[in-house]
């Protein structure tokens, strides 16, 4: 009996340190995040009211909420679709081995491990000292109305390398035979890439997707540091809506409540996405 | 058709590579010939930049800060997660049960949220503009995703050598720092290359928290610099392309584990 309750108490300290950091990062300011939601909290004061869901009601008088918002669902779909098909595209091409395509591969990822930072700068000025001076395009990040693409476009070139990399290790698994057999039946390449080849991606579907959809809702940096949200507030996204009224405008309990409306729409996207995704694997 | 293919890819492989080339030509460049041609190569190698670069106020301190950090949130998430996930994976009751979820439950949480409370709640306890702080944070931050990570590898582990070691009258910790932490390597170093990727890279948490000169990491210099600097884009590339070295050597001799590793998570998890 003794033995069995030190044995208990050992297996608790294993997950004590992770419990106590995780509480005290992520679990406590979420609990008190949710509180300040229902404040008029300017987030320097000591003390607040309550306001019940008064918070909650502007977010629907709330024009401005509406730009960001497009913005946000702008930039998850395109990043989201381009990522993925460029991602897969380049696997494919990959999977048929030839000699240089490792080098290949190790060029593509590449971007991913330099910073959000060094990715923004580096294309401020390729868009501005190479696009406009030997194409005359006019930077996309200069005008409102271009502004979420050229966005798009870093991210895109940051992210591809990460869904090649899965893609390529999901067509590994395809078996051989499988193909080969497919192959004696007559069926063309493209009957054996969706007939065979797709079904055998769908873990690798079923993790990307959610995962570039997760990316993409919550962006933060791209808009911050290549353009601030602008020109104006063309590119301002909601984790940046959010952050602007934590910090330059300190409305605390407004900025709370529109993150955990935020953070419920990401949470009921992600479901559904995952949800639709686990039956078409079942499916397949 | 082979040769086809081969060329699409080196050209598509060039496009990638295009952003890199133009940083490394900056930084070699003197703002003269940026301004004539940015994209010609520049007459003589110009080190200077990478002299004046080093010099820069902050630059040797923020590299100092950010490899210190990056070192002890490694050391820190691979300990505590590992450890964590271990029992979360082997215990089956609720409590281990819900802390799987609990942790999982904050890889979807966007950083907004928590963020304004968390500020307040370091300003409280005094610990803003402090590198520990930095530490716990990023830690606390990644322990969601890794020990998803930790577990998904664990639960392929076999269960016969733990046994075994308990029966000899080893400690639990003793069984898993001898017998069970030995076979996770794999996964331990691909999650010591992605973590130390991620506190390298991480640009919002010391913004928010580290804004005293003193304990700024290179990512908030690199974002200060190019305001500062605007008209020594070559010194700003110069100092942008030394702080990036550490993280490609560290890419280039790991790739073959970060590759791995990813793939542990997407495929098999």
């Amino acid at each position: 009996m003794h033995r069995k309750f030190t044995d208990k108490i050992q297996s608790f300290t294993f997950v004590v340190p992770a419990l106590v950091i995780f509480l005290f990062v992520i679990i406590i300011p979420f609990l008190r995040g949710i509180n300040i939601a229902f404040t008029d909290w300017n987030g320097i004061n000591n003390t607040y009211n309550y306001v019940g869901l008064k918070n909650l009601f502007s977010i629907f008088h709330d024009d401005e909420i509406l730009q960001p918002f497009g913005n946000t669902i702008f930039f998850t779909v395109v990043t989201l679709f381009f990522v993925n098909f460029f991602g897969l595209t380049l696997a494919v091409m990959l999977n048929k081995t030839f000699k240089s395509s490792n080098l290949i591969k190790t060029f593509i990822f590449m971007p991913m491990v330099v910073s959000l930072v060094l990715t923004s700068y580096m294309w401020v000025y390729v868009f501005n000292d190479f696009g406009t001076r030997f194409f005359g395009i006019s930077s996309p990040l200069s005008s409102a109305s271009t502004v979420m693409i050229g966005l798009s476009i870093m991210s895109i070139w940051k992210e591809t390398g990460l869904a090649m990399v899965i893609y390529y290790a999901a067509l590994k698994t395809v078996p051989k035979e499988l193909m080969e057999a497919a192959q004696i039946d007559g069926a063309n390449s493209i009957q054996k890439f969706i007939k065979i080849t797709i079904p055998f991606m769908a873990p690798a579907f079923a993790y990307c997707i959610p995962l570039w959809l997760g990316l993409g809702l919550r962006q933060f940096d791209y808009s911050f540091v290549a353009t601030n949200g602008g020109p104006g507030t063309s590119s301002m996204t909601m984790a940046m809506y959010i952050y602007q009224y934590e910090f330059p405008f300190y409305k605390t309990g407004y900025a709370q409540m529109v993150a955990l409306v935020f953070l419920i729409f990401i949470l009921i996207v992600t479901y559904i996405v995952t949800a639709i995704l686990k039956r078409k694997e079942i499916e397949i | 058709m082979k040769i086809i293919r081969a060329l699409i890819l080196w050209f598509i492989t060039i496009i990638f590579l295009f952003p890199f080339y133009f940083a490394i030509l900056y930084a070699f460049k003197t703002p003269v010939e940026i301004a004539n041609n940015p994209i010609s190569f520049p007459t003589r190698l110009n080190l200077k930049n990478f002299a004046d670069a080093i010099q820069l106020p902050g630059y040797m301190k923020g590299l100092m800060n950010s490899t210190v950090t990056a070192t002890i949130v490694v050391v820190a998430v691979v300990i505590v997660t590992s450890m964590a996930s271990y029992k979360i994976v082997r215990i089956d009751n609720w409590f281990y049960n819900s802390l799987y979820y609990f942790f999982q439950f904050s890889i979807l949480l966007p950083f907004q949220v928590i963020m304004y409370p968390l500020y307040n709640q370091l300003k409280i306890f005094h610990m803003l503009n402090k590198l520990p702080t930095l530490m716990i944070v990023q830690t606390g931050i990644l322990i969601g995703f890794y020990s998803f990570f930790y577990s998904c590898f664990i639960k392929t582990v076999p269960l016969e050598l733990e046994e075994a070691s308990r029966i000899d009258g080893c400690t639990q910790y003793g069984t898993f720092f001898k017998v069970v932490f030995p076979l996770l390597k794999p996964v331990t170093v691909t999650t010591i290359i992605l973590v130390a990727l991620a506190s390298w890279n991480d640009f919002i948490v010391p913004m928010l928290f580290m804004q005293k000169e003193s304990v700024r990491t290179l990512p908030l210099i690199q974002f200060y610099l190019f305001g500062q600097y605007a008209q020594y884009v070559n010194i700003a590339f110069a100092a942008v392309i030394l702080s990036m070295i550490p993280i490609l050597v560290l890419y280039f001799i790991f790739q073959k584990y970060i590759v791995s590793g990813i793939i542990v998570g997407a495929i098999k998890g």
